[in-house]
């Protein structure tokens, strides 16, 4: 049976001399790394060069799918992307819901694109029917995310998939993003700005192969099987209304519901996350934004925008500019304070910064984004802003964890007091804090702990840690204790087994799969030989490897791991089984945890032998 | 679309642009998964949304099997008479 799902090419590119290059792609390290995010990161551990800075031009952006993505099994559409980031330095792993983009890439017949180099001049890359063109992109050059978009479109028509830059990218904004048809980002961490130091504006896709499975007959029971048991799933058309909308009171039903025009699904998903609005009355009626997610359109009333409305009609501008909203409004914040103290002079800030204004905010936005006045200093971000200003400024940055604002906790946009894997992921992510990987039954604020076994056991955790993971405690009616360190170790595995396969990892989407059903697909639409074990083997060597690179690059535990002071305050984080006060102790212990878990050394964080010989990962960690 | 038992429905206001109807068309139709070489081509631009089928298609249902959205939905030609 010859091997499915792959495209079965990769495409090198160096955009300095502009060579391309195909290659099939390697079978052999295929089954090794699974694909997706999982051979990403083999790809990126040959290209990346330790020590070379996120923008220079040896840093290279290696893009991937998965072997599920273009096949009609669920929410089998992502898109990820490796590469040095340069808020954190850390090289890091982007993903996205792929929206068309993936599948697109695809069928164009690449599993995989690897850029080098930087241009001359702005280009973008067209890549259609296994073949590649580098375009002149001068007359997209100062565009925003939308135009960029519409102007593409027009040329190449839809489902054509593009991942394209705003102009804070294009400025080397270390917290912009790119944008995958403005719906989805590969973001947090400055991806957008890595596009730009190329003068890549966007990347188009489209193509007329076509996916096929190893296994037919297989692919079709296990698939029928699995779209039935979602059709039958008694909550589907609640996600497919609200999602996490029910569970977020800043979104008020009636007002979504109001100015609600489409839900949007990324190829092949049963669910959709993602949406289109319309402003439906007021200044900014007719307005029409497409997002990711309603809930980040709300962002800046977590900051004070009164008006809703507002807050939308900022989201679009933030978004085409292609700025990271946390980044963004930390900054703001801190600048505002800054200001007040003395230490950035008041007639160099003007407009006055005040984050609850439109008019305010958007003309900082501007700034930022076109490294205009003040907004050149406050565009070098948290790590760029402190270096300006020395020690005088640093008393009254928020916490930093990796030259990032954490998104979640005390003092951050989502205030969270509870410590669950996805706050304690904020710091034992690569990439630094991001909503994406720490996913558990932790999501959900004081889920009862007997509810736990059943969510991990899909997720794969073995038998043999459940106990490590929930222990009971002495006394019958004694709170049992949740080692959050040790569940983070198999969150980050079950993200990346999701991962290296294409499958969307949010929470509508997750909580259908399990690691069998995974093992089963993988198995009838690649071919190679795939049980639960074997996934997770290649999960935990892909991320393994990942640590490995960031070690390489001189990030150990002490200069990677650190933890905000903010967060053991008063009104800090709490334990989430217990809710007492979080201890730094308590969560220098969780990050052993983790480390033991993995297989890790407890003092620096380095894969032991015994581990690097279990992953098969010995030629790897020698480079 | 004489020769089928179905007759397929659209509502495009319902459409999400998934593709789910392309993905399984083609592969029945051509043994490989792509929405671009299906019998019926969707185009989400934002709010708005335009589905059209080609010549070829048979209105077989299968497209409105696999759409979960109820943008497709199939009806029985008997039931309709
Ligand atoms: S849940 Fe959202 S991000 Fe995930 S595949 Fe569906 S639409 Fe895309
Ligand atoms: S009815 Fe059948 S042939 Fe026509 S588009 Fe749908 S799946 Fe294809
Ligand atoms: S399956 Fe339904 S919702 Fe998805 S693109 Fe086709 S018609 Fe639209």
């Amino acid at each position: 049976m010859s091997p499915g799902g792959f495209a079965g090419n990769t495409i090198y590119v160096d955009l300095s001399t502009g060579v391309i290059e195909k290659r099939p792609l390697d079978l052999g390290l295929a089954e090794k790394f699974q694909g997706g995010l999982g051979l990403c990161i083999r790809l990126a551990h040959e290209a990346i060069s330790p020590g070379r800075g996120a923008l220079s031009p040896e840093n290279p952006i290696v893009l991937g799918t998965g072997p599920l993505v273009g096949t009609h099994l669920p929410a089998t559409s992502r898109l990820y992307a490796v590469t040095k980031l340069p808020t954190s330095g850390t090289v890091g792993w982007c993903g996205s819901g792929g929206v068309n983009f993936a599948c697109m890439l695809k069928n164009a017949g690449f599993d995989h694109v690897v850029i080098r180099g930087r241009a001359e001049r702005p280009v973008y890359l067209e890549i259609f029917n296994d073949d590649m063109k580098i375009r002149d992109a001068g007359h997209l050059w100062g565009k925003g995310v939308e135009e960029t978009d519409a102007i593409l479109w027009e040329k190449y028509g839809r489902p054509t998939g593009i991942l394209a830059i705003g102009q804070a990218g294009e400025n080397l904004v270390p917290f912009s993003m790119a944008f995958v048809e403005g719906l989805a980002t590969l973001g947090r961490g400055g991806f957008g700005a890595v596009m730009g130091s190329k003068n890549l504006k966007a990347v188009v896709a489209r193509g007329e192969r076509g996916i096929r499975v190893a296994d037919k007959k297989r692919y079709k029971e296990v698939s029928r099987a699995f779209l039935k048991s979602m059709r039958e799933y008694p909550y589907l058309k609640e996600w497919q209304d609200l999602g996490l909308v029910k569970s977020f009171p800043l979104v008020p039903v009636e007002q979504y519901k109001a100015m609600k025009k489409r839900r949007v699904a990324c190829v092949s998903c049963p669910v959709g996350c993602k949406d289109v609005v319309e402003i439906p009355d007021g200044e900014y009626r007719g307005l029409v934004k497409g997002t990711s997610s309603v809930i980040n359109l709300y962002t800046p009333v977590i900051y004070g925008f009164k008006d809703y409305r507002e807050s939308i009609r900022f989201m679009a501008l933030l978004d085409d500019y292609g700025l990271d909203m946390f980044e963004f409004f930390g900054i703001m914040g801190f600048t505002a304070e800054l200001t007040r103290r003395g230490i950035i002079p008041a007639q160099d800030v003007d407009p006055e910064i005040r984050v609850d204004s439109l008019a305010s905010m958007s003309a900082w936005a501007e700034k930022i984004s076109l490294r205009r006045g003040l907004g050149d200093l406050l565009a070098g971000g948290f790590p760029g802003i402190l270096e300006a200003l020395g020690p005088e400024a640093e008393p009254f940055a928020p916490s930093l964890v990796k030259g990032m604002h954490p998104y979640a906790g005390p003092g951050s946009s989502l205030p969270w007091d509870l410590f669950g894997t996805m706050e304690l992921g904020q710091v034992l992510d690569p990439r630094g804090p991001h909503v994406g990987a720490g996913g558990s039954p932790t999501y959900f604020a004081k889920r009862p702990l007997e509810v736990f076994p059943k969510h991990l056991r899909r997720m794969g955790v073995p038998e043999g840690a459940l106990g490590r993971i929930l222990q009971k405690g002495e006394a019958e009616d004694e709170e049992g204790i949740l080692r959050v360190g040790r569940l983070l170790r198999y969150s980050h595995r079950w993200f990346a087994i999701l991962g290296s396969l294409g499958v969307c990892a949010r929470a509508a989407i997750n909580r259908f799969y399990s690691v069998s059903a995974c093992a089963e697909m993988a198995e009838a639409v690649t071919g190679f030989p795939t049980d639960p074990e074997t996934l997770e083997l290649r999960a935990d060597r892909s991320w393994t490897l990942l640590r490995i690179m960031n070690l390489r690059d001189g990030f150990s535990r002490n200069k990677q791991e650190t933890l905000p002071d903010r967060w053991f305050r008063e009104d800090g984080f709490k334990d989430y089984a217990t809710g007492d006060p979080l201890r730094p102790e308590t969560v220098e212990k969780m990050i052993e945890d983790y480390y033991g878990e993995w297989g890790w050394d407890l003092e620096t964080g380095a894969p032991t032998p015994e581990t690097i010989a279990r992953l098969s990962l010995e030629e790897e960690s020698k480079k | 679309m004489s020769k089928s038992k179905y007759d397929v429905q659209v509502n495009p206001d319902l459409c999400t642009g998934c593709l789910r109807c392309g993905l399984a068309c083609s592969e029945l139709y051509t043994g490989a998964f792509n929405p671009l070489l299906a019998r019926i081509h969707v185009k989400v631009s934002g709010a708005t949304c335009e589905i059209l089928f080609t010549e070829e298609c048979n209105a077989c249902g299968v497209c409105a099997d696999n759409c979960f959205f109820e943008a497709l939905t199939k009806t029985r030609k008997e039931a309709q008479a």
